[in-house]
């Protein structure tokens, strides 16, 4: 999920950080006083999620919480993932830092694009639609981000077709623990804290 | 036992290809350069072409890794030589040799040939061992080191792959004091307003 330094060419890495500068600064705005912790905790949460490693065959993938996080800040999940994505960098070794602002713009704009179609179907309803909602939605912000990870390397020079293929074909295990985790934690947020979705979709 | 090792290494090469970082590094062997290639997870890249490139950015060559990731370049120049082989899937593995490095190498192989004709004139008891040696022995040995040397190898730069708890909680800290500042700022601004 995370590219690496040298895999993209340079306009696709300046088209990166020129969306992902402009996707921050929206988020930022967006980003009030009350939903700072919000972002900071899954700004943590992403920044851990990627090193659970979910043994799956003789394989395994990590997981990624884009779609949560998208789903409880909205815009402001971009300035939350760039935070995490950025220590990933700087600490790991995942990614690069060259890349970073592609790398922003394919995890966090499937995030908003997730809050922008299922964040208002979560606030509505009884607390277990809405999980199912939630579901669908992480499963989605997983998904659009491996077809914007392909789009990166078809820009690059990859053939578009085998490399989104083989991208989102090793994801679906991802997709479904997702889906599962992100309704759990959207039918226990409805519950406890019903106001942050009904804010968050309004907003 | 083998033949399924290396069948388990096929059928899970593509996928292992997406979750994870690449790892290579380029050692000296004897007189040639010697690579590894593979994800962090411990599988290697298997049947993968690597292109090795001078330092003005021409190629000098081409090399396939085997069943187990490695690879082997006989170096012809004491250049720089930058190792590169693109996994696929946005992974591209990237591994330069310094010019010194390979000058040695390429020095170690001229050098061996000479020292064992000085060695077997010079009486002695270790020469005389030295000089019993012929060169095929010389190659077992040297390869059985390096067989020996490859999973402590192999073991470092897992070790140095590895994310430990310290890590992780500074990544945390991190996150927290950034977002401090933030909520920091946000409120100065609340309160200013």
């Amino acid at each position: 999920m995370h590219i690496v330094d040298g895999a993209l060419s340079n306009p696709v890495v300046i088209g990166g950080a020129v969306a992902a500068v402009g996707g921050i600064a929206i988020g930022l705005r967006s980003l009030d006083l009350d939903r700072i912790p919000t972002a900071g905790v899954l700004s943590a949460s992403f920044f851990v999620a990627s090193l659970i490693h979910v043994p799956i065959g003789p394989s395994s993938v990590h997981l990624i919480l884009n779609g949560l996080a998208g789903l409880l800040l909205g815009w402001a999940a971009f300035p939350a993932l760039f935070v995490g994505l950025l220590l990933q960098a700087v600490f790991f070794g995942f990614g690069g830092l060259t890349v970073l602002g592609v790398n922003t713009v394919n995890i966090a704009l499937p995030a908003v694009l997730a809050w922008m179609i299922f964040g208002g179907l979560i606030g509505r309803g009884s607390p277990v639609h809405g999980a199912i909602w939630g579901g669908i939605g992480g499963a989605f912000a997983i998904a659009a981000t491996t077809g914007f990870v392909a789009i990166s390397l078809a820009l690059s020079g990859d053939e578009f077709l085998p490399a989104a293929k083989l991208v989102f074909f090793a994801h679906i295990p991802v997709m479904v623990i997702e889906a599962v985790l992100t309704g759990f934690a959207v039918l226990l947020a409805r519950k406890v804290k019903p106001e942050l979705f009904v804010k968050g979709a309004s907003a | 036992m083998k033949s399924w090792v290396v069948i388990a290494c096929l059928i899970c090469a593509p996928l292992p290809a997406l979750a994870h970082k690449v790892i290579a590094g380029v050692f000296p062997a004897g007189d040639a350069i010697e690579g590894e290639l593979g994800f962090s997870n411990g599988d290697m890249a298997v049947d993968q072409e690597v292109i090795v490139y001078g330092p003005d950015g021409a190629e000098l060559g081409r090399t396939v890794t085997d069943a187990d990731g490695f690879f082997l370049y006989v170096p012809k120049q004491p250049v720089a030589h930058r190792f590169t082989a693109d996994l696929g899937a946005g992974h591209v593995a990237n591994v330069t040799m310094n010019a010194q490095e390979v000058a040695e190498i390429m020095g170690v192989a001229a050098e061996v040939v000479e020292t064992s004709e000085v060695q077997a004139t010079v009486a002695g008891p270790e020469a005389v061992i030295f000089a019993g040696l012929s060169d095929e022995e010389r190659a077992a040995i040297a390869k059985a080191v390096r067989d020996e040397l490859r999973p402590l190898r192999r073991e470092i730069a897992a070790y140095r792959e590895q994310n430990d708890l310290q890590t992780i909680l500074g990544g945390i800290g991190y996150i927290l004091g950034l977002f401090g500042i933030g909520f920091y700022i946000a409120a100065r601004k609340k309160l200013a307003g």
